[in-house]
């Protein structure tokens, strides 16, 4: 199979290698045609975005106001903080040149001057090799003032990199923008949508860097070999992001539609010890985890796994074998969106922390079978009610992971406590109670 | 107009209106938190979520453009589930200590938790601590656990006061409000965070603590620390003004006010400085004495003096009735043509939200009630140049002090051979009066303003005094006062003898042989209204609440942000 993020070229984040391998040719070949041609073709090639919510990248551009008094702008979204996702920093390591180039396209396709890469500050060795790239391609004359000889047009943008500050909220599209305007990174009340009113108040798209990373190849090799790839209605490849319990955890590139067992077994080598799987997250900490028993046949794109009642998400794969304390992911996986919450909107703020605080209990040993009601009709009161996101992600898992384990999280409650817990609990307390009290 | 559907009400609405505005046009409460009619949506409290056909979830109402045809539910189970939600989850971290807060009673979280919750809630973990005594500023303090980041107190600073002071700071249920490092909450509004708070996370450092809301009663009337005059609340406990609020009103002050008419313009109604009965110098000495007797020593000593040795000064802190009979009195009872009263402006008190430069109530209607001099007579600075050169002699003074406002008259006020002073308070004047009547404030009386911009506005009492009835005056009564036992907090605190400048002169009038026929102020008022122009056809009732604009000189109708 071809890869078209990541191929297996040496030394391709070298702006040199790039340019013998082809790289910019696709520039060139856009400067050649309309932005409207270039918005046209990615539609046609069916390339959905894959930053989490799977949308259409080229209907999204199409939402770009043609006439306006005001800048635009491209946001490149790189803050990747999703547990289980990494993939966007695979290539500003491997591919980062293809990235800028289809910064370009689509700065020149939707009319933008300047374009933000948003990358998350912890990836501080990925900001530094994707600005090494970006200052090679200014000096080749791909960015900047040198674009009308390089490419022989009188469009002109630049790149700049914005190092987020650590909150995963900042990779929620709106409060990405305010975190780049310098305020809280406070997700925005949608509508009006960032084609209206994005950064500082102007038309803004705002795309995944994968999904930048996909527009060259398109414009070079045109959109009808582009939706050929994988599924017909969630065509090319992902890169699915493989890690838990597998014996060769990493990032594999395939073409979406590719199945979920290939992935664990035929690429990512299976499960150690060869123990059973119990669980697989399919596509970052938010989406609803599969059983290990309903993985048979399982398709890795965003129409097959919504109607395996899940949704592709990052393509972040998250493998957990039979001896994996699921009560004890779930807490983790609460806490996260607990601490990343950003508290703006009521549901989100208080119900992220009940959530994770009756998950504790049930992992001290103190939980019970009207816990599990509880937590399923608080990630219901959070579902939909929010201004963000965020509200689902947090709300998902739970809500899934109990459903879907009820056995599971059943046994746990009515189990008679362990002693090592029952212990534990029992020195928490403020007054000492005969420890058989911890017991139900 | 275009018409909106709400719960099976078909309702007008105006173009560009959110569903939360056309609702409360048309008089239906959507609940709401963070939403307020003047800032900007924030869309974070998540109450307002309303059910619209055609749209797959719920939509908050604040920010949710009203279209044509548009059929919303504000009533359905699943909107009733989510306010049950957001209710249940912004209890479970509320410190719930209500039995101490000095919201409880005027409480949104409270009024919507019987309305809008199941009033039962299944969190059994443990509360998120925050920090509950931080001063913002010199004037408001904050509880962090009781606040529910509604963002609104934010809002106000930046968008009405202009004064960027509040931030969120930490993330999810750990947020919680604090100034800009460095920075006070000290902008001249600050205290309207305190009203607009839908909890009791922000209180007045002043009022804290003072008292149950529902132990105090309130009346309505209008601050009167500058010429904007912003409608106000006087809230009244055992006799005593404990906090004056703002009171909305969209043509003076919207809903705020500054924090130095909340706080500054109320204090001498209580101060140990008041004069409780009138006053008659003897032997060098003021001695209290009847009214009866008061009234015949003034008499007695107005009656000697010819009419171009008398001046009367009046005042722009006085209502326009005041005024009137003291216009009427100068000029046809003592008749003299001196009279004029002394302008109080202070530049630096001016902004360009509420706050203007003449710091008095009713400058425009002490001139509009007739307080001017005549042809002959001596205005103000005539008035001060005749005290110096001894012309004037006997000087009748209401409701202002002459010493404190010109200290180089001291002297020559010392040698005037009457001086009749009317005040609520001892001041500078008063240490050489021969007579002082104790007049009634802004808050013992009945009366009118006309603002800065020609807004006539009613005061109404709050205080009571010896003079005033409770039920012929129409006072508001609190929880506490209905009663009637000796629990009673009315028959409680102290009555002053005070008595409306007005109803002062006309007993004086009387004493002098001219007849007054005025027993309220509204009589006053109707009299005003038959002789001056701009008040024709104008009915006090029709006042009312909220005034009425004039059509006086130079006003200019601005709008109150
Ligand atoms: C809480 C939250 C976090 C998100 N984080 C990211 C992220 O790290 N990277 C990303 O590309 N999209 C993230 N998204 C999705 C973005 O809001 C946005 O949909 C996406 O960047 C659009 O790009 P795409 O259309 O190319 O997928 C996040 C969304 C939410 C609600
Ligand atoms: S859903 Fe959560 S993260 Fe999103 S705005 Fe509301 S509180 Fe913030
Ligand atoms: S202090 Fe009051 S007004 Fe400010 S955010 Fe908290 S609840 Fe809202
Ligand atoms: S602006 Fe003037 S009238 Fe309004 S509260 Fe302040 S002092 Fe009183």
């Amino acid at each position: 199979m071809e890869k078209i993020l990541l191929p297996d070229i040496e030394n391709l984040h070298l702006i040199d290698v790039y340019i013998s391998n082809g790289g910019y040719e696709a520039a060139k070949k856009a400067f050649t045609q309309t932005s409207d041609d270039i918005i046209d073709q990615v539609k046609k090639s069916g390339l959905r975005g894959r930053g989490g919510a799977a949308f259409s990248a080229g209907l999204k551009w199409s939402f770009m106001p043609k006439t306006t008094d005001k800048p635009k702008y491209l946001c490149v979204n790189g803050d990747e903080s999703e547990p289980g996702s990494f993939k966007d920093r695979q290539i500003f390591e491997i591919n980062p040149h293809q990235m800028i180039e289809g910064t370009i396209i689509t700065c020149y396709a939707i009319g933008a001057k300047t374009a933000y890469v948003y990358i998350r500050g912890e990836y501080h060795k990925w900001i530094r090799l994707l600005q090494k790239a970006i200052d090679d391609a200014y000096e080749k004359g791909f960015i900047g003032k040198k674009m009308k000889e390089t490419f022989n047009t009188d469009f002109q943008c630049d790149i700049y990199i914005h190092k987020g500050a650590g909150a995963y909220i900042c990779g929620e599209e709106s409060s990405l923008m305010n975190s780049l305007e310098g305020k809280r990174g406070y997700p925005r009340v949608k509508p009006p949508f960032p084609a209206q009113n994005g950064l500082w108040g102007c038309p803004t798209t705002i795309n995944n860097v994968e999904t930048i990373a996909n527009v060259p190849k398109i414009i070079e090799k045109g959109w009808e070999w582009f939706s050929k790839i994988g599924h017909p209605k969630h065509p090319g490849t992902l890169l699915f992001g493989v890690s838990g319990h597998v014996n060769k955890p990493g990032v594999y590139e395939l073409p979406t539609g590719t199945l979920l067992t290939d992935i664990i077994y035929k690429y990512a080598g299976g499960v150690p010890n060869d123990k059973k799987i119990l669980c697989v997250i399919p596509g970052g900490t938010s989406m609803p985890p599969l059983r290990g028993d309903k993985l048979e046949g399982v398709k890795m794109d965003a129409e097959s796994l919504k109607e395996a009642e899940s949704a592709i998400g990052t393509g972040g794969v998250i493998v957990m074998d039979e001896d994996t304390d699921l009560v004890k992911v779930l807490a983790r996986i609460a806490h996260f969106y607990h601490h990343e919450s950003c508290g703006q909107c009521t549901p989100c703020r208080e119900g992220t922390g009940w959530l994770e605080k009756i998950l504790k209990r049930i992992l001290a040993g103190n939980g019970s079978t009207s816990d599990l009601e509880l937590l399923i009709t608080v990630a219901n009161q959070i579902e939909g009610n929010t201004i963000c996101a965020l509200g689902e992600a947090a709300a998902w898992p739970v809500k899934y992971m109990v459903e879907r384990f009820r056995y599971y999280f059943e046994a746990r409650v009515n189990d008679e406590v362990s002693l090592p817990i029952a212990n534990k609990v029992h020195s928490m307390r403020e007054t000492s109670y005969p420890l058989a009290d911890v017991k139900k | 107009m275009p018409n909106i559907i709400i719960d099976a009400k078909t309702l007008e609405f105006k173009k560009g209106q959110t569903i939360i505005e056309a609702a409360q046009d048309n008089g239906i409460e959507i609940p709401h938190f963070c939403w307020h009619p003047k800032l900007s949506v924030s869309g974070n409290c998540r109450i307002c979520l309303v059910e619209v056909e055609q749209m797959p979830k719920l939509v908050i109402a604040c920010s949710t453009i009203a279209s044509e045809g548009m059929v919303v539910h504000t009533k359905s189970e699943k909107v009733i589930a989510a306010q049950n939600a957001v209710m249940e989850f912004l209890l479970i971290n509320h410190p719930l200590d209500c039995p101490i807060c000095d919201e409880a009673g005027e409480c949104k979280l409270q009024d919507y938790a019987y309305k809008y919750s199941l009033g039962e809630s299944r969190f059994v973990e443990e509360k998120v601590q925050k920090d509950k005594r931080i001063k913002l500023g010199p004037n408001v303090m904050f509880d962090g656990e009781r606040c529910i980041s509604c963002s609104r107190c934010i809002r106000f600073c930046d968008e009405i006061a202009k004064d960027p002071e509040l931030t969120f700071v930490q993330r999810g249920d750990h947020v919680t409000i604090r100034t800009y490092p460095g920075q006070e909450m000290d902008n001249p509004y600050s205290m309207n965070t305190i009203d607009i708070c839908p909890v009791g996370a922000l209180t007045s450092t002043d009022f804290r603590f003072k008292a149950r809301v529902w132990d105090m009663s309130s009346n309505k009337s209008v601050c009167v620390g500058c010429s904007r005059g912003c409608n106000t609340d006087i809230w009244v406990r055992n006799n005593e003004i404990l906090r004056q609020t703002t009171r909305y009103n969209e043509k003076v002050n919207s809903f705020w006010m500054c924090d130095h008419g909340r706080l500054e313009t109320f204090k001498h109604v209580n101060a140990e400085s008041r004069v409780h009965y009138p006053q008659i110098r003897k032997d060098g000495e003021l001695v209290e004495v009847g009214w009866d007797e008061a009234f015949s020593e003034a008499v007695s000593h107005l009656k000697t003096f010819p009419k171009d040795q008398i001046a009367v000064v009046g005042s722009p802190f006085a209502t326009c009735e005041d005024n009137f009979i003291t216009a009427k009195f100068a000029k046809s009872v003592l008749s003299t043509g001196n009279l004029d009263f002394i302008r109080h402006t202070n530049p630096e008190f001016a902004d360009d939200i509420l706050r203007n430069e003449d710091v008095t109530p009713n400058t425009k209607g002490a001139v509009l009630s007739g307080l001017v001099p005549s042809q002959a007579g001596l205005d103000i600075n005539g008035i001060i140049k005749a005290i110096k050169d001894q012309k004037i002699k006997a000087l009748y003074l209401i409701e202002d002090d002459l010493v404190q406002c010109f200290p180089e008259l001291e002297s020559s006020i010392a040698k005037l051979e009457l001086l009749i002073v009317h005040t609520s308070n001892y001041n500078s004047s008063t240490n050489y009066a021969d007579i002082v009547f104790p007049a009634s404030t802004y808050a013992e009386k009945h009366g009118t303003f006309l603002n800065g911009f020609g807004v006539l506005q009613r005061i109404r009492p709050a205080v009571a005094t010896a003079e005033l009835d409770r039920a012929l005056d129409g006072m508001n009564m609190s929880r506490l006062d209905k009663f009637g036992t000796k629990f009673d907090s009315w028959a409680a605190g102290k009555k002053n003898e005070a008595r409306p400048t007005w109803k002062i002169l006309v007993s004086i009038s009387k004493a002098l042989g001219y007849k007054m026929k005025y027993n309220m102020a509204e009589e006053v008022f109707s009299d005003m209204a038959s002789s001056i122009i701009e008040l024709k056809g104008i009915d006090y009732d029709e006042i009312s609440e909220s005034g009425v604009q004039l059509k006086v000189e130079d006003n200019k109708t601005v709008n109150a942000g």
